[in-house]
């Protein structure tokens, strides 16, 4: 499927007009595809070979055409304009380096559609020969490399990229990719990084950079030690990783401006009249044309980076001024001029560069703000596939942001206060929260009201028992850090605690739909462990002593789903079966909210005959709840504070190889239109030579 | 060491070329020199490198004047000078031979030439008007008191600006070879405004030592850079062109006064065959002489550490070669003569650079509407800053040697001010040798706090593209590794910061703190919940009281955390906090201020706080050192754990005197006593103070409390002739509010009393050693615009304010009067009430 969307690409976008007439290039592609050696008729085939335009719609059509047996006949042939190719990217005639890009393209794309089913060896036979192939590759990342890290034309590194991306792209599954052993042998990730590093390459490049980077990453990631791994986490340099932060917020940040731009058009029209349930569900169209499929791919960049580097997570603090709406942030920005002085260090530009505008009514903003914001647009649909999968990868970018000590360092940290404004989904019991009452907090309240965001929006038929699970173990990460660290942070804890019995309220009303499909009992003991946290470690993280009451408060409020919860998991776990062990667990769990309704309940009511009151009002309650702590005694439970630390395999290998193969076919289409645009960059280029 | 030593040899050259006047007694050559840094005469020198004592090999100060601008000739220029100098330094010459007799001798017959009395320690007052009268003594005098022990800085400094004579201003001129850097540091301000603004001759006087000194010291370049610029401020635009003060700022801007090494290797291409070889190694010819491996040492001390400047130290990079490589280890001689055939000022480059940006940010802060925004711009800035450090960059504010590592850029706030952005950053630094010398710190990521496995353990990772084949093979997958890289996560907190839990509490709330690792005993634990519930009120009774964040006012809560605390919560945060020499510092970067009268304020509060010191007078005050970058901007030292009376009442909603008791305890106990006799100490300095200078703008938002109880004035803006606006409040000598007195004790305590007493014996002693106050301003008067100078009676108003002319009597009435009229000023009032109608402040 892939491959017919593909040639339609490269087929009906170009001229169809110059059919008629036979180009030379033509002529000179025919010669290639029979058996003679085209020099023998004419000595300097390859010379003028390179300096004709490419056609690259031919070609590949051509190799596609080929059949086993004419393979094996013109082989020699095509390792030899392989070989040509590659010589002629070292030529000083810039045309031919186009051209020879160009159809290095082509024949990587059109020997691989040929050959779906041929297995990688017999691809590199056929285009390098396997006694030439390490050499020949090795001579095309040399060449791809200095280009890339070369003075040369800003076109020529994009095309060198876009060459890149699509060799890793030509298979679906990235792991199949036989050649691309060539490309982790002959590293060409220091280019990547220079790319990165410097501010107008990286303005004009960094998006492709990041991509390959993420896809390069992602190779036998499993099966075999990947170089690219090993050297993405241990990059210290800070302007690198910085830059690439900066990729990555741009795009995220491109994304999210685009959203609220058709959120705004959609509400200013006729349908702000309309309910807004309505409303709603007509936004959910609009998101389904605006979600970019390609932010995937970033996202992937920013799991990899984060997950991979240590010293990444410093960049996810790093703020800079959110990007202007007005100005076009496709502009590439100039190369800063030097100081007066003439010693700027190369990015001492950082300093007074255009980057950070002076202009007085942007708010400072940094990566994690911006994937917040990013996160909280992505989770609120994720009926769709791909945004399952952003939401899902969003998540588990948190967790690993979770665990990390310095993350939990800046997410706490009193002194970075930000105002971060969450998308919240429109739903009819609740108004859409202003934008400007939300007082600028510490990071970690943005983190815990989208966490409790998603857990009070999703309680949905289709239940994402996975996303809530991650969302919990986000929760309890953040908790174990504040326990651990004696971290009071003021946030509303209430919120929470009534998300979470509300959840622990739907899987009770659901349990036997959705026990067909999931152990809702690991959630449940989860959510219960959340309490037992709150219960007997509150002393240490807890804000004010009057939190730890508003605390019992809200369990003996809310104590019939306690007590429901209680009914139902004793019943499954006196049922011998495959959840009687998980359900005795949340039984056990249970005991410390069990002991404090079983404790005030009593209390409360004799207090309410005592007084004659039949509705006890809050602060009553609470009165209650103070002057009879000391008769209640607790039970501490076991590793409360423990938790399994994120890891990629295996639990989650299947994911990213779905992930990355969705990717790829993405960048893969979206290429192939960006090279033959390219056509128009090269014009502009002969004319220039 | 052994190098500086030989190199001198050359200058001995130069100097017998150039001045054989001056080296015909090449006996006397040691003793005809008594400004050399390094020769006999200057026992109290103690910084100069080189200590050969005695020899005649040492002639730097020739050396010196004659690199100047090749100004030799100005200095012994005039027949007169030079007579005067030779008896000068005859004498000298007499009293090194019999040291401390001689000195012993001339103190009971000191008398000077012009109208200065001389210090001498408890000297009655009457003697002064009695030496008065000797104005037209001999040189012979004059020459006795220079070289006898009691001449100081302060009085080189008198003769300088008061003398006519050239011979004595030059004299002097050498003679300030032999202070003690320090000392003379103090007046450098003094000095450079005279260079500036005052005649020739005295410009050349000072010229040689400026130059010396400029050659020793990065710090002390850029200093006199600073300042010159400052100073020339207020000439007019064309005369400051051609000034002086201009050309000796290009001067050392121009970083032609690199260590005299450097310059001798310059100017003399061809150094005799005996000369041993320069530290340089572009010389072919010196080469042979050199073994290779003392010359890579040699380069490491003087060329490396010169270059090393912020640019290379952003190339530093593991995992990127392909920049790593331009800036190898071997940091080759080309590249090095590169920089100095380009002229680039690489020895001063780094520390302008970290300035610049400092104030750039400043600058740019200014332009933001709220504190919000300013605070988060600010981070963000300082964040970008961090990239660039460790550099051989420092705070010129601290009193120690030190690179600065980190900016802990979470910390930084804004200050309170209406419509400048001025800026409180603590900075860490590692503590060293010398900052000139000592090689800059290994830059540490942020993120290495925790991280036991990186870059070292992976040396070889991507280095070249030959062992990448190799090393990759190596290096185990990393997701079967977990454990290697997951060291730190939240799981080990306890294990890096064991003080989370040595410090904080009790026995029983760590109980609830480790978790529950009873795996062996299965018993299950049990634990009462009021006991939760009373920790967690306890605990949180128990931290110190912090004030609430407030957006509008961001520095109140960063100023009132005490200052331990917050350099145990950095060191901990930081990657360089396991270093024995890392230290914090901080400074308040103002920009768009003119700091000039601060650091004039500055130089009289530290001048009284010796005086009082001298004369065992206990008022406290604190002067806080302040750094004058150009005429509208600078550093200031902030006091630490010190809020502003402003932000007190604003945050607490209590009286002073109830803060009082809030912060140290009740009326009797040995706290709040010793917080009251803090604050009355302090108040009499200050009030004082005020008086004297007639310090103006007095509002609550300018004056600090500190955590043990002493009132701290800050803000110098207006001092002397100038008043804000000009609209005549606060006629009364300094406040005194009625909340003040509560605190201490009210009218008719002890306290209030000793609080007079305080004010009478502080005026008494200041006014006995008027003179060395009063040349301060004087001086710093010379060439100003700045508004306290405004009109022509400055001086002579100040100097009344010391009332030579009363009885102590009548000094005790005037206090008890300025007392009296300052209590019952409604002006005190009434300012506080327009501060607040205008400015909000309380």
């Amino acid at each position: 499927m892939a491959q017919t969307e593909k040639k339609a690409g490269l087929l009906r976008r170009t001229s169809s007009s110059k059919k008629p007439l036979k180009e030379k290039v033509l002529l000179m592609y025919e010669d290639i595809f029979t058996k003679e050696d085209p020099t023998k008729s004419n000595p300097r085939f390859w010379d003028e070979l390179f300096l004709m335009k490419v056609n690259l719609e031919h070609l590949e059509g051509k190799l596609e055409a080929l059949d086993g047996d004419e393979v094996v006949k013109i082989r020699d042939n095509i390792n030899s304009l392989f070989h040509h190719c590659v010589q002629a990217l070292a030529e000083e005639h810039q045309i031919k380096v186009v051209n020879a890009l160009q159809t290095l393209c082509a024949l990587f794309r059109g020997v691989h559609q040929k050959n779906k089913s041929a297995t990688g060896f017999d691809i590199i036979n056929m285009l390098m020969g396997f006694d030439k192939a390490e050499l020949r590759m090795k001579e095309l990342m040399e060449s791809l490399d200095s280009l890339l890290c070369g003075d040369g034309s800003e076109s020529l590194k994009s095309l060198c990229l876009k060459l890149l991306l699509c060799l890793v792209t030509v298979t679906d599954n990235i792991s199949q990719n036989t050649i691309l052993e060539y490309v982790m042998i002959n590293s060409i990730f220091e280019a990547i990084l220079q790319i990165l590093s410097d501010v107008s390459s990286r303005a004009r490049h960094g998006y492709d950079a990041v991509v390959l980077l993420a896809l390069l990453v992602n190779y036998r990631k499993y099966e075999s030690v990947n170089p690219y791994i090993v050297k993405l986490s241990i990059v210290d340099d800070e302007p690198t990783l910085d830059g690439m932060g900066r990729v990555i917020h741009h795009a995220l940040a491109e994304y999210n401006r685009q959203y609220k731009e058709k959120e705004e058009e959609n509400q200013g029209g006729f349908f702000s009249t309309l309910t807004s349930m309505v409303g709603s569900m007509f936004i959910a169209d609009a998101d389904e044309k605006l979600s970019v499929q390609t932010n995937e791919a970033i996202l992937l960049a920013l799991y990899e980076a984060v997950h991979l580097n240590r010293n990444f997570i410093t960049v996810l603090a790093q703020s800079h001024p959110e990007i202007d709406i007005a100005t076009a942030p496709a502009v590439p920005i100039p190369a800063s001029p030097t100081t007066p002085l003439g010693t700027t260090p190369p990015s001492l530009d950082m300093m007074n560069n255009p980057e950070l505008p002076l202009d007085p009514n942007l708010q400072t903003s940094n990566l994690l703000i911006t994937f917040l914001k990013y996160s909280s647009i992505v989770m609120q649909d994720t009926k769709d596939e791909h945004r399952l999968n952003s939401a899902r990868l969003c998540l588990i970018i948190l967790t690993c942001i979770a665990e990390d000590q310095y993350a939990d360092a800046f997410l706490h940290d009193d002194n970075m206060n930000f105002r971060v404004n969450l998308h919240r989904m429109p739903m009819r019991h609740r108004k859409k929260a202003v934008d400007k009452s939300i007082p600028s907090r510490p990071l970690v309240c943005a983190v815990l009201d989208l966490m409790v965001e998603f857990i009070v929006t999703h309680m949905m038929k289709e239940f994402p028992m996975d996303l809530y699970v991650r969302c919990v173990q986000i929760i309890h990460k953040l908790i174990c850090y504040q326990k651990k660290c004696r971290v009071r942070i003021h946030y509303t804890w209430r919120e929470l605690w009534s998300a979470l019995i509300n959840l622990l309220k739907f899987l009770l009303s659901n349990e036997t739909s959705l026990l067909s499909k999931h152990n809702i009992f690991q959630l449940a003991l989860q959510v219960v462990n959340l309490f037992n946290m709150f219960i007997t470690y509150g002393d240490t993280f807890l804000p004010t002593p009057s939190s730890y009451d508003e605390l019992y408060y809200e369990i003996i409020r809310m104590h019939q789903v306690f007590d429901n919860l209680y009914c139902m998991v004793l019943r499954v776990s006196a049922n011998a079966g495959p959840w009687k062990e998980p359900a005795s667990k949340v039984t056990q769990a249970l005991v410390n909210a069990r002991a404090i309704i079983n404790h005030f309940n009593p209390k409360i009511e004799s207090y309410a005959t005592v007084n004659h009151i039949s509705q006890l009002s809050e602060d009553q309650v609470l009165e209650v709840v103070r002057t009879n702590y000391d008769t209640l005694t607790l039970k501490l439970q076991d590793g409360l504070d423990q938790f399994e630390r994120y890891s990629e395999q295996p639990r989650e290998a299947g994911f990213f190889k779905e992930l990355v193969r969705s990717i790829s076919l993405n960048v893969r289409k979206n290429v192939s239109l960006s090279t033959m645009s390219q056509d128009v960059l090269l014009k502009e280029f002969s004319s220039i030579s | 060491m052994g190098d500086t030593e030989l190199e001198l040899s050359p200058a001995r050259l130069e100097e017998l070329q150039k001045s054989p006047s001056t080296s015909s007694t090449s006996t006397t050559s040691s003793l005809s020199l008594p400004s050399s840094p390094s020769s006999g005469p200057r026992p109290l020198t103690s910084s100069s490198p080189s200590t050969s004592e005695g020899l005649p090999t040492s002639s730097p100060p020739l050396d010196v004047i004659s690199e100047g601008v090749g100004e030799l000739s100005l200095v012994i220029d005039t027949e007169v000078a030079k007579k005067a100098c030779q008896k000068v330094l005859q004498k000298v010459k007499f009293l090194k031979a019999d040291g401390e007799l001689s000195s012993a001798n001339s103190e009971p017959v000191l008398v000077n030439g012009t109208a200065h009395p001389s210090e001498e320690e408890a000297e009655p007052v009457k003697n002064v008007r009695r030496r008065q009268k000797n104005n037209s003594s001999k040189q012979s005098w004059l020459l006795r008191l220079f070289e006898s022990k009691l001449f100081d800085i302060s009085m080189a400094i008198s003769y300088l600006y008061n003398s006519k004579e050239p011979g004595v201003q030059a004299y002097i001129g050498n003679r300030l070879f032999s202070f003690r850097n320090e000392d003379v540091d103090f007046y450098l301000p003094q000095l450079l405004n005279m260079y500036i603004h005052m005649d020739e001759d005295v410009g050349d006087a000072i010229k040689p030592y400026v130059v010396h000194r400029c050659r020793q010291s990065i710090n002390f370049s850029l200093q006199c850079a600073w300042l010159l610029g400052a100073y020339s401020s207020d000439m007019h635009i064309s005369t400051q062109r051609h000034s002086r003060g201009t050309k000796l700022r290009k001067l050392i801007l121009s970083d032609e006064l690199k260590p005299s090494s450097q310059r001798i290797r310059r100017e003399m291409p061809q150094p005799p065959p005996s000369c041993p070889p320069t530290l340089h190694h572009s010389q072919g010819m010196s080469e042979h002489s050199l073994s290779p491996s003392k010359r890579t040492h040699q380069r490491s001390k003087s060329d490396a550490t010169v270059s090393i400047s912020l640019s290379s130290n952003l190339k530093r990079t593991a995992s990127n070669p392909k920049v790593e490589t331009s800036q190898d280890e071997d940091l080759s001689s080309s590249s090095d003569s590169l920089e100095l055939e380009a002229g680039t000022p690489v020895r001063l480059t780094p520390q302008r650079e970290f300035i610049k940006s400092l104030m750039g940010i400043g600058k740019r802060l200014a332009t933001l509407p709220t504190k919000e925004q300013k605070t988060q711009r600010l981070i963000s800035e300082l964040s970008l800053l961090n990239h660039k450090l460790p550099a051989r960059v420092w705070l010129p504010t601290a009193g120690f040697d030190h690179h600065v590592v980190r900016v802990p850029h979470t910390q930084a706030v804004v200050l309170n001010s209406k419509d400048k952005a001025p800026y409180l950053i603590y900075v860490e630094v590692l503590e060293c040798e010398n900052f000139e010398t000592s090689s800059v710190p290994v830059r540490i990521p942020e993120t290495r706090i925790r991280s036991t496995r990186s870059v070292e353990n992976l040396p070889d990772c991507g280095i070249t593209p030959d062992q990448r084949a190799s090393s990759f093979s190596t290096v185990p997958n990393y997701d079967n590794d977990d454990e290697a890289w997951s060291v730190d996560d939240i799981g080990e907190l306890q294990v890096e910061l064991p003080e989370i839990h040595t410090n904080s509490c009790d026995n029983i709330s760590q109980f609830s703190v480790d978790s529950i690792t009873s795996q062996e005993s299965k018993e299950p634990i049990f634990i009462a919940a009021g006991d939760i519930r009373r920790r967690l009120s306890e605990q949180l009774a128990h931290t110190p009281t912090t004030f609430k964040r407030d957006p509008e006012d961001p520095s109140a809560v960063a100023l009132k955390e005490p200052w331990q605390e917050k350099v145990r919560r950095i060191r901990e945060g930081t990657p360089y906090g396991h270093l024995p020499n890392w230290r914090l510092l901080s400074v308040i970067v103002k920009c768009g201020d003119d700091l000039r009268q601060e650091l004039l304020a500055y130089q009289v509060l530290k001048q009284l706080q010796i005086i009082w010191e001298q004369e065992r007078v206990p008022l406290w005050i604190k002067p806080y050192k302040i750094l004058v970058i150009s005429s509208d901007s600078g550093m200031i030292e902030p006091v630490v754990n010190a809020v502003s009376i402003h932000q007190v009442k604003k945050q607490s909603q209590l009286s002073l005197l109830d803060y009082f008791r809030q912060e140290h305890g009740n009326y009797n106990t040995e706290e709040f006593l010793t917080a009251q006799r803090n604050f009355v100490q302090s108040c009499a300095g200050y009030c004082l103070i005020c008086y004297l200078l007639q310090v103006k703008d007095r509002h609550n938002g300018n004056i600090l409390l500190d955590s043990e109880g002493h009132i701290i004035h800050i803000d110098f803006g207006f001092i002397l002739s100038s008043s804000p606006r000009n609209l005549g409040f606060e006629t009364s000598a300094f406040k005194l509010t009625s909340e003040f007195v509560d605190v201490m004790g009210g009218l008719d305590g002890d306290m209030f009393n000793y609080y007079r007493m305080l004010m009478l014996q502080g005026l008494i002693a200041a006014r006995k050693h008027m003179e060395k106050v009063i040349q301060i301003v004087e001086i710093m008067h010379q060439g100003s615009q700045l508004p306290c100078f405004h009109g022509s009676s400055t001086i002579r108003n100040l100097k009344e304010r010391f009332h030579m002319n009363l009885t102590e009597e009548q000094l005790q009435v005037l206090v008890e009067q300025m007392v009296d009229g300052s209590m019952r000023s409604i002006t005190t009032k009434l300012y506080d009430g327009f501060q607040y109608l205008t400015n909000g402040i309380m």
